[in-house]
């Protein structure tokens, strides 16, 4: 390709730059001779690829480039400004290429700037176009170059001065900017990558510098694909051209100038494997274990480890006997020290071999190297782990075995564990004792941790303080009487009390658990962290009963990492698994009651004693009953978490009282003594037939928790969590740990015409079933003490739904009756129960104009729900009216609010003589009682007087009753005197400001920002915060 | 471009082996024939036991170098000094103090892998 080199020329550049930017302005360009050029470029790569050469690549290609180009044109408003300093420029160019609408307007600063400057540059313009390409790359050689031999002089000469740390800084510097070649991802046959880059790189060689490519990436761990790096696209396709193993017509992706170092960044896997290091296997039938290794061989790349053969010496024997072994592939023998003797028996041919490198003499069979027990084999490098190898106790005490003459407890070196221990591993402070060495067993606390030296502090006489000490020789001190934690290993998170230490072990009794816990000292930072534990994985939680396979479940007794400790429900023997999450099929919790030895029911929770069996005289209550066998809670068994399992027939159900007269036919009347309520009257049908049967069917006779759960029938109740959260509604079953609730009906908005009054026929019924007053009403008070927590509950529940949904009208409708508990029945049967089924009249209802506007929450907001809490917790049917529309309401939609209403109140038994400052005030506009609920000055109204044209004004002012309005919208006009009565607040619209005449903002100023319904939504001026106020409440303000 | 490129690898398996100090990765055989070209004061050829000490196969991803000076990605591996040819991305070895002493004496940086 020939290539023009030109002396500088920076207009030129700026101008080919944004021109071939710019498509739109191609007319423009191709006046200028050059346009046309590029677009004959263009279309030719696009049309006619296979006849592209590369000059016309490079022309589309450079578009790519212009980018940086065109930044500095821009920026320089076509002048020519060149000479940034080069980290400028990058900086430049990545905004630019960032942000490509920027850039268009950026492009016409320049281009009229440059118009200016270098219109008599046209004729050349080809030539420079060229130029700039080649010197582009020059510069950009350049640029590179400079900057490598600036950082390579800087850093590379005195290396003593510089560390790794200065090395990673140096490599920020290095981070591919928008000017250099990017990485394609070219796919590649399988397993040719390499071969398909060195070829490349043959081609390249070959070739000479046709290739345009700069460089090949093929990774090991990228199966399929390499990396090409190239300035364009096209170079790269001219490339792979021909190549075998590259698939023509693949898609070439460019990767993200971001993530190009990410595709080099490979980690060299610095294998620093030495004797006696633990690794696990990672492939064959040895997967996961644990094994030791023996030797290593870098050359060959291949490592001796020594692990626990599973072999299975049968299978073996009739191996090598030539005899078919059945192959059964899934059967993986489980790992066991190899035993000679055994073998012999077997007929298995041993032979006794000294090593000749090491003088230690081997067992042979088939091949196979062992040595005391443990299997001897030599792997390549790639087939173990190595990192972060963390042999668990069980591992550890299991390799221990053998070699466990002499030296016990030393679990296989402390050295192999200590090497897993990350850097960091000793801080100041920390009690350490010395375990090898001279000073093995000297005690100190770390003073200063220096690479692989600890200084410790002994406090020892004759001895220097502080003390180095390798960190290999160190091991973590606790004493009996620490409360620990442990931060690493199995255990991890358990805390618990050091009660033995045995050298680098700890045996723990955990806070959870209450099981002694084995862990390495290592594992363990000192931490008077108390963790209840996990108690939990995915749905499962400790002391639940599963189901593991269609056979076997069990209790979860422990929680390990992502695994439970399952004590399966054996009763012969106690038998405990260890369980992964995904092993368990699922939570059994159906309450099933069985009988014991003498035809006693046994249900859940009744204490049994076991008189039979290996558990025998134990005793506790029943916590999982499942198949017959029974998973009893023992506080005072030590093992598997408490839990015994036993047959049902074993035991015999202690405390007789609970069993015989609780389960039948007194069942309701003993659960109701429970409540030491008088249980004369007998609770309403459905429910006694609800509440009997359910006993009976479930042989659940005990009083305390049956009546608990009972008594929360009917009441109303919030749900706290799940899907449900949030919603309210009466209890309607009680079941296990399930209730079923009622859901209260949302409030929604709907169109008077679109409800029906049918709704009222079916409901009173239903109501009255559920909550048949007077046979229920005894029993209300005693509940309440029983569950003090309903009345907080109710509160919380209730109070903001109040508040913030219904509208204040509600409330009004509450308060009358709010003590009125005794004359209820009265109350239920002759008056609306239906207050509760305002959604339905609420919202739409024309005649609520009327009333709404008077509505000022003044009401609500002086009575809140604390009044709505008193009137339901005693009565417990709160809900009841919420929920059941009464036949009253649909039919009478607008009735309350009509002044009319203030009639029928009154004669509402307790109502108003009891609530003088509530409901009914707020109703008094209307009436034609107190102004001031709502008149406020500075808001907007329609004055309504006898005789006269309504009008609008401004109330300005409001004393005794009276308003001074000033007329007109915006108040300019006369003042004039008016009568509560007379005065109409003026809806405000979306987007006016509004003052808020009722509620607890009263006063405040906002902007309505919409309108939902008969709620609008308003901004509130002095803290922005966004309220739902009823309509109601809202004028329109005006700024006086 | 007017460089003289180091031997291309002739096969692409095991034999591969990557030179500690600059990761050209080349085939035992070639290391053993004509040394490494970006290191000659190694002097493989002239004392083949030292491929053992100053190359290794535990390397990790290759790249084929075209064009040194004008990669970037030459630049990110710092191997743009050196000749074109195919060199590891990682080496997983460290070379030996003698060998680093060697460099050093040679007055040739000496990068040590980086540890994970």
């Amino acid at each position: 390709m020939p290539r023009h080199r030109g002396e500088e020329d920076d207009v030129d550049e700026d101008y080919d730059g944004m021109e071939l930017e710019e498509e739109e302005e191609e007319d423009e360009g191709r006046s200028r001779g050059g346009g046309s050029r590029q677009k004959r470029g263009r279309s030719s790569f696009f049309d006619d690829y296979a006849e592209e050469d590369s000059e016309e690549e490079e022309d589309d290609d450079d578009d790519e480039d212009y980018g940086s180009r065109r930044g500095k044109g821009g920026g320089g408003g076509g002048g020519a400004k060149r000479k940034k300093s080069s980290a400028a420029m990058f900086v430049d160019d990545i905004a630019d290429q960032v942000d490509d609408d920027d850039e268009e307007g950026e492009d016409e600063d320049g281009e009229d700037g440059f118009i200016v400057d270098t219109g008599t540059d046209l004729p050349d313009e080809r030539v420079d176009r060229r130029r700039y390409h080649d010197r582009g790359f020059d510069e950009n050689d350049e640029d590179v170059d400079d900057l490598e031999r600036r950082i390579q002089e800087r850093f590379s000469r005195p290396q003593e001065d510089y560390d790794e740390e200065a090395t990673d800084v140096e490599q920020q510097a290095l981070l591919p900017s928008v000017r250099d070649p990017k990485l394609w991802m070219v796919k590649c046959a399988i397993g040719r990558e390499r071969e398909v880059a060195v070829c490349l790189m043959q081609k390249y060689i070959d070739r000479g510098s046709d290739l345009q490519i700069r460089s090949v990436v093929a990774l090991d761990h990228l199966k399929n694909y390499i990396y090409v790096e190239a300035d364009k696209e096209a170079h790269v396709k001219e490339a792979i051209k021909g190549m075998r193993n590259i698939y023509a017509n693949q898609k070439i992706l460019l990767v993200p100038i971001r993530e190009m170092t990410d595709v080099l960044s490979v980690e060299s896997k610095a294998i620093d494997l030495s004797r006696d290091t633990w690794v696990r296997m990672k492939i064959g039938t040895y997967k996961g274990d644990l094994a030791k290794v023996v030797d290593v061989d870098n050359v060959r790349q291949r490592v001796t480890v020594k692990l626990i053969p599973r072999i299975d010496l049968q299978a073996l024997a009739s191996k090598l006997d030539g005899r078919e072994v059945a192959k059964k592939k899934a059967f993986v023998p489980p790992p066991r020290f190899m035993n000679i003797d055994e073998a012999r028996e077997l007929h298995i041919r041993v032979e006794r071999r000294r090593d000749p490198m090491t003088g230690d003499y081997f067992e042979n069979i088939g091949g196979m190297l062992f040595k005391d027990g443990f299997m001897y084999k030599t792997v390549s490098l790639k087939s173990i782990i190595a990192q972060n190898v963390t042999p668990t106790f069980d591992e550890l005490e299991k390799f221990n075995k053998p070699s466990e003459n002499g030296e016990s407890g030393d679990f296989g070196g402390l050295s192999t564990l200590f090497a897993n221990r990350k850097k960091g591993h000793f801080m100041k402070g920390d009690a350490v004792i010395v375990i090898k060495g001279d000073l093995k067993n000297l005690k100190g606390w770390v003073e200063k941790v220096d690479e692989d030296n600890v200084l410790i502090r002994s406090g020892l006489k004759g001895l220097p303080d502080p003390l180095a000490v390798n960190e290999k020789e160190l091991c973590k001190y606790f004493e009996p009487g620490n409360h620990v934690k442990v931060v690493s290993g199995t255990h991890e998170g358990a805390t618990g009390m050091v009660v033995k230490v045995d050298q680098h072990v700890l045996i723990l009794l955990s806070d959870t658990t209450k099981e002694h816990v084995r862990v390495f000292a290592d594992h363990v930072v000192e931490s008077s962290e108390v963790t209840t534990g996990v108690t939990k994985i995915g749905q499962y939680e400790l002391h639940d009963l599963v189901l593991l396979d269609n056979l076997t479940f069990g209790v979860t007794i422990r929680l390990e990492n992502e695994a439970f400790q399952v004590l399966k429900g054996n009763p012969d023997r106690p038998e405990v698994a260890l369980v992964k999450l995904r092993e368990i099929k699922c939570k059994l919790d159906r309450k099933i009651s069985v009988q014991d030895r003498y035809k006693n029911v046994i249900s859940v929770s009744d204490d049994v004693r076991i008189v039979e069996g290996p558990s025998k005289g134990k005793q506790g209550p029943v916590r999982h009953i499942y198949k017959g066998v029974l998973f009893i809670y023992d506080r005072h068994h030590l093992e598997h978490a408490g839990f015994i399992c036993a047959k049902c027939t074993s035991c015999v159900v202690v405390g007789g009282s609970r069993s015989g007269a609780n389960r039948n036919g007194g069942d309701s009347l003993s659960r109701f003594s429970n409540f030491k309520a008088p249980a004369p009257v007998p609770p309403s049908p459905r429910r006694f037939q609800r509440g009997g049967m359910g006993y009976n069917a479930r042989g659940r006779g005990r009083g305390g928790r049956g009546g608990r759960d009972d008594s929360l029938l009917g009441t109303t109740v919030k749900i706290r969590l799940g899907p449900f959260k949030g919603y309210r509604g009466p209890v309607v079953e009680v079941k296990g740990d399930t209730v079923r609730v009622e859901l209260e009906m949302k409030i929604v908005t709907v169109d008077r015409n679109a409800i029906s009054d049918n709704v009222a026929v079916t409901t009173p019924s239903r109501d009255t079933s559920r909550y048949s007053m007077g046979s229920e009403t005894p029993m209300h008070p005693s509940r309440t003490p029983l569950h003090p927590y309903m009345t907080p509950m109710r509160d919380a529940g209730a109070t903001p739904i109040h508040d913030g949904m219904r509208t204040p009208m509600r409330d009004r409708a509450w308060n009358p009756y709010t003590p009125m508990s005794p004359p209820r029945d009265n109350w239920e049967e002759g008056n609306p129960g239906s207050w509760g089924t305002s959604p339905n009249y609420q919202p739409g209802s024309p005649p609520s104009r009327a009333y709404e506007a008077p509505t000022p929450g003044s009401g609500w907001a002086s009575t809140p729900g604390g009044s709505y809490s008193d009137a339901g917790t005693p009565r417990d049917s709160g809900s009841a009216y919420v929920n059941a529309p009464s036949p009253y309401l649909p039919s009478t939609p607008g009735q309350p609010m009509t002044p009319s209403s203030a009639s029928y109140l009154p004669g509402t038994p307790g109502g108003q003589p009891m609530t003088p400052g509530t409901g009914l005030d707020v109703m008094s506009p209307v009436i034609g009682g107190d102004a001031e609920a709502w008149f406020m000055p500075d808001i907007l109204v329609e004055i309504h007087k006898a005789g006269e044209d309504s009008d609008v004004g401004v109330i300005r002012d409001v004393s005794d009753g009276t308003c001074k309005v000033s007329l007109g919208s915006s108040g300019e006009g006369d003042t004039i005197m008016a009568l509560p009565g007379e005065l109409e607040i003026v809806p405000p619209r979306k987007n006016d400001r509004v003052k808020i005449v009722g509620g607890q903002y009263r006063g405040s100023i906002g902007k309505l920002i919409g309108i939902d319904g008969s709620d609008g939504i308003v901004k509130i001026e002095d803290n922005l915060d966004v309220k739902i106020l009823d309509l109601a409440i809202l004028a329109k303000f005006v700024q006086p | 471009m007017g460089e003289v490129a180091a031997q291309i690898p002739t096969s692409f398996g095991h034999e591969l082996r990557a030179c500690l100090r600059c990761r050209l990765v080349k085939t035992y055989d070639q290391f053993r024939d004509s040394g490494c070209e970006n290191c000659p004061f190694f002097k493989i050829e002239e004392d083949p036991e030292r491929i053992v000490d100053v190359t290794t196969p535990n390397f990790n991803g290759t790249i084929s170098m075209m064009d040194p000076r004008r990669s970037w990605a030459a630049r990110w591996l710092r191997i743009g000094k050196f000749a074109p040819g195919c060199y590891a991305l990682a080496v997983s070895e460290t070379l030996s103090e003698d060998m680093q002493s060697l460099c050093q004496e040679e007055r040739v940086q000496y990068i040590p892998p980086k540890r994970i």
